[in-house]
């Protein structure tokens, strides 16, 4: 399948090479500044342009600087780092299609700054691009000053008029990509220039962690896509614009489909920033292709590559384990990170729209029927733990006392009773009085559950439920769930680091049905099923919706807080979701030579491409270990587990 | 007793003298009856119970809660802790379980964690667990008696359409055969692989298992009836124009009788050559399609999800490749030493002398 898939993808790509030397070659020189400056006019509630006298004089300014470090002081600048990537992306660009791969990290969200960064350990604002802030609740509005250096990795200055840029960019439709449009439309009202460096955004709804999108966004390089335009998706697949981050892509670093190679901008201005002066410490990084997940584990076990994140057990306590001559001779280290952040919610999504599961009881039954903690202790072999709610994580957003229903064959044989289900057929499945079994399609679109499933089902079938396992291909799998034509899925969706959770998106009935209700709260007879979203347990209930729209429009945090445990009770009531596992902690195996900060790493991490960069690579201590490894002298093992920020389950 | 005319008896010698396909073909036989009765062999369910003077017989039929023997579950008995519990007892009961006494299906750990574990006697885990602790022998058998019925339906399938069009085409000649020669050429090179893909990407996950198959067996042959037909037709354009085909039309047969019962004993060579090589391609394509992830649905045993898991533990669990990858070879190999001695047997020049 995979090889499959790559030999089309080399179509694909070859494809797309000839478009881009076709559209390279013939086309005009542009400049849109013009275009552009028209633009900011013809929107002028949008963009506007005052003095520094406009600034209200009673703002509360803040830098930050009271802030801890992020890394650790004794870290070495230099080295190589090198890594593998999976894939080869699709695209340099950021936006747009094929744009939202897992290489964006590498050259935008890892990388790249904001106004303000929120640290990774207090969940306070550090400065980034800004030397200071001030944020007006009241007028939903948040000030900021650029540094007078700060510069582009091509040498020119960074002003507001990139950051408007940004909007203008962001709002085109050249990039197409709908849910940019969409958010910097809709999430913000405003950006007032004042002088070349000081700027405010307004947000369109006053809530409390609205300053983090403000301070968060990003300028665009207005100097660099003088010629964007329609054509913008072909122009500029494969440019590496200039960035505010501390690596750049040189000329002939990028070959095609094998590796990419980052190195430091040596003029990088934010060098001496007291937040990003201990990371970002290797001074290349060297990505290759290495596709099969078995040569990603060979390649590192030969020196290859300097680490790896290790997410199956396999390959941490089988392939990689303790005993095996690399880590007990000291030159390979194995470390266990527990990390503080919003869980993603692995569990089974029942679609409560379906006949037999709109029963309550069934899906109570269901939840008792789910055997998680067998597959927790033998499966993930007890590393992770119950997933209590679908919204775990999230500290006192998160509700402090439900924990998920055990698996208890009688009680889910009671509640499946009271739904009709009442004797066992001749194959053990328990039937109602009109002959139908109690059958249900659980649909996954990740072919690496394959074996997890079994085992719910296999214990499913004690408590007289079956459950047929259907493992799709990732696309066909999301449609299906997106179409709301799955009986229960088994997905999760990926949570961002946010401060408190989702629940419009997931539990409001618009995203359920449309027309859910009638204007006296009663159920619409005539409702059709809404694809395309994110509530996939179809859940509608007239009291939740007004709950989750007060939610929306509070600003108030503590109000919020009540209002979010209520409504986690309220879902946890209607029991469409049973919570599967969570991993608290992301595991590296790397070599000796990369060091990292004795806490290793800030609480927030989730270690996917090494996420905060905090380690270094000691060349020499490179070659004293390979040089060990030939004379077969050894070190001391190292296997640590840092578990600091572990939250108490 | 039957009796078969003088040339087909000397074929049955011929073949029985070439002793690696007889021997291939007794193996292959014993093996299929071994498939057959295969519940009674590799099965989690006890052959006989014998609880409180009563009899039970559990392998086939509905299934026996545990309250059926006394235990305070009423979910499917667990035939080998029932088996214990009689012995801790002392009492008069007792189960005899099966060879093998695990189902393809259930993750059974002696170590309190699902992963491979090695071969081991004791346990009766004879050729060791997979990643979740199934037993393999459980799964490679239960996974090879799919594949061999599978491709003996295939055959029977593929040979009816394909002779049947093949010697129409070859009989009737003239525009009939070139308009049916363009048909096939175009029908066959639609890639095979992609229409399976595409097809079992829409089939409902509700359809159940022997559905699923069908479905399965229905495209392949589908798409592969129409090798058998360049063959038939060109044996069956050789045979028309001999004598025996105009005396018997002279006669009035029809063209039917005169296609099966005068043409196609003829051309027998040339199917039963075939026939293994046939057999070798749908287990070949099976295994291939659920090593893509394409074939049947989990947790279904197959040969071709073992070799996967196997190559993904490569190093860590060789036993799970190696017997996957040694049933796989010597099945291969068993069907293509009976195909050669068939071939030979069926051959009319005994002994060949190239000038």
């Amino acid at each position: 399948m995979r090889k499959l898939f790559n030999s089309v993808w080399v179509l694909v790509f070859a494809g797309v090479l000839a478009a881009c030397s076709d559209s390279g070659s013939g086309t005009e020189v542009r400049d849109n500044s013009e275009e552009v400056a028209a633009f900011y006019t013809a929107n002028p509630e949008k963009f506007s342009f005052r003095t520094l006298a406009d600034i209200p004089a009673d703002l509360v300014w803040e830098n930050g600087m009271e802030q801890p470090d992020i890394g650790s002081p004794d870290a070495k600048k230099g080295g190589t780092m090198f890594d593998y990537m999976p894939d080869f992306p699709r695209t340099l660009r950021t936006v747009g299609p094929d744009s939202g791969n897992a290489f964006r990290r590498f050259i935008y969200d890892n990388v790249t700054l904001g106004l303000a960064g929120e640290h990774p350990n207090t969940f306070e604002y550090y400065p980034e691009l800004a030397t200071e802030w001030a944020i007006s609740p009241e007028t939903r509005t948040v000030y900021a000053r650029i540094h007078p250096d700060a510069k582009w990795s091509d040498g020119e200055a960074i002003t507001v008029d990139d950051y408007f840029f940004t909007f203008y960019f962001n709002m085109s439709e050249h990039i197409v990509d709908p849910w940019y449009n969409n958010f910097y439309e809709t999430r913000f009202t405003n950006i007032t220039k004042y002088d070349d460096h000081t700027l405010s955004i307004t947000m369109a709804a006053a809530k409390p962690d609205m300053a983090s999108y403000a301070l968060g966004l990003r300028p665009t390089p207005q100097h660099f896509y003088r010629e964007f335009g329609d054509d913008f998706i072909d122009r500029y697949q494969w440019q590496f614009p200039p960035t505010t981050g501390p690596y750049v892509i040189n000329d002939g670093d990028l070959v095609m489909g094998r590796s990419i190679a980052f190195t430091r901008n040596d003029g990088w201005w934010a060098r001496d920033n007291k937040f990003l002066r201990y990371r970002f410490n290797p001074d290349r990084i060297q990505l290759s292709v290495i596709r099969d997940p078995n040569n990603q584990i060979e390649a590192f076990r030969r020196g290859d590559t300097d680490q790896i994140i290790v997410n199956t057990m396999e390959v941490w306590y089988d392939q990689l384990p303790d005993s095996s001559a690399e880590v007990a001779n000291g030159y390979i280290h194995k470390s266990q990170f527990h990390n503080r952040r919003p869980r993603s919610s692995w569990g089974l999504w029942i679609n409560s729209a379906q006949p037999v599961l709109e029963d309550v009881n069934v899906r109570l039954g269901i939840q008792h029927a789910s055997n998680w903690d067998l597959v927790i202790e033998r499966y993930f072999r007890g590393d992770y733990t119950r997933l209590n709610t679908s919204r775990d994580g999230f500290g006192e957003f998160s509700h402090p006392t439900i924990t998920a229903r055990q698996y208890d064959i009688d009680l889910a044989m009671e509640y499946f009773a009271w739904a009709g289900f009442e004797r066992r057929g001749a194959d053990g499945i328990l039937v109602n009085a009109g002959g139908q079994r109690l059958a249900f399609t659980l649909t996954t679109p990740y072919e690496r559950f394959r074996d997890l499933l079994p085992i719910l089902r296999e214990e499913a079938l004690k408590a007289g439920l079956e459950l047929r396992l259907e493992v799709l291909d990732f696309t066909t799998g999301i449609k299906k769930l997106d179409e709301k034509q799955h009986d229960i899925g088994f997905v999760s969706y990926g949570v961002g680091a946010e401060m408190y959770p989702r629940f419009w998106e997931y539990y409001h009935s618009s995203n359920a049905f449309d027309n859910a209700f009638l204007e006296d709260g009663s159920v619409n007879p005539a409702r059709q099923t809404e694809s395309n979203t994110n509530n996939l347990e179809s859940i509608a209930i007239y009291e939740m919706d007004q709950m989750i729209e007060q939610f929306d429009a509070s600003s108030d945090a503590e109000e919020m807080k009540a209002l979010s445990h209520r409504l986690i009770q309220m879902h946890h009531d209607y029991a469409s979701f049973v919570p599967g596992y969570a991993q608290d902690f992301f595991r590296v195996a790397h070599w000796r030579w990369v060091r990292y900060p004795a806490d290793f790493n800030v609480a927030r991490a989730d270690g996917t491409n090494f996420d905060y960069f905090v380690y270094w690579i000691d060349e020499a201590m490179r070659q004293e270990t390979l040089a060990a490894r030939r004379s077969g002298q050894t070190f001391e093992p190292q296997i640590r587990v840092y578990n600091q920020y572990r939250e108490l389950q | 007793m039957i009796k078969l005319n003088p040339e087909t008896l000397k074929k049955i010698r011929r073949f029985k003298q070439i002793r690696r396909g007889y021997y291939s073909l007794l193996f292959l036989a014993v093996l299929t009856f071994l498939f057959l009765i295969g519940e009674l062999l590799i099965n989690s369910r006890a052959l006989v119970v014998k609880y409180e003077g009563e009899f039970y017989f559990p392998t086939y039929g509905a299934f026996h809660p545990g309250t059926d023997f006394g235990l305070p579950y009423n979910y499917e008995t667990n035939y080998r802790e029932l088996k214990q519990k009689f012995v801790d007892d002392g009492s008069n009961n007792w189960v005899l379980l099966a060879p093998v006494p695990y189902s393809a299906y259930e993750n059974h750990s002696t170590i309190g964690i699902y992963r491979p574990e090695p071969p081991n006697a004791a346990s009766r885990h004879f050729l060791g667990t997979d990643t979740t602790s199934r037993d393999i022998l459980a799964r490679l058998f239960y996974g090879t008696r799919t594949a061999l019925l599978f491709s003996v339906a295939f055959l029977i399938c593929v040979y009816a359409i394909g002779v049947a069009i093949g010697a129409a085409m070859g009989y009737l000649g003239g525009w009939f055969d070139l308009f049916l020669q363009r048909v096939i050429e175009i029908w066959s090179n639609i890639p095979f692989l992609y229409m399976v893909i595409i097809i079992f990407s829409v089939i409902p996950a509700t359809f159940s298992i022997p559905t699923r198959v069908s479905i399965l067996l229905i495209v392949m042959v589908a798409f592969s009836w129409t090798s058998m037909t360049y063959y038939m037709r060109t044996e069956t354009y050789k045979q028309k124009t001999r004598d025996y085909v105009a005396s018997a039309r002279l006669i009035g047969a029809s063209d039917f009788r005169i296609v099966f019962k005068h043409i196609l004993p003829n051309v027998l060579a040339t199917l039963v050559t075939f026939m293994p090589f046939t057999i070798v391609a749908a287990i070949t394509a099976i295994t291939a399609l659920d090593f893509l992830g394409f074939g049947l649905p989990p947790p279904t045993p197959s040969l071709g999800e073992l070799l996967k898991q196997g190559t993904d533990t490569l190093r860590t669990a060789p036993w799970i490749v190696t017997s996957a990858f040694v049933t796989l070879v010597v099945l291969l190999t068993l069907v293509t030493f009976v195909g050669e001695a068939i071939r030979e047997s069926f051959d009319p020049k005994k002994f060949t002398v190239y000038k």
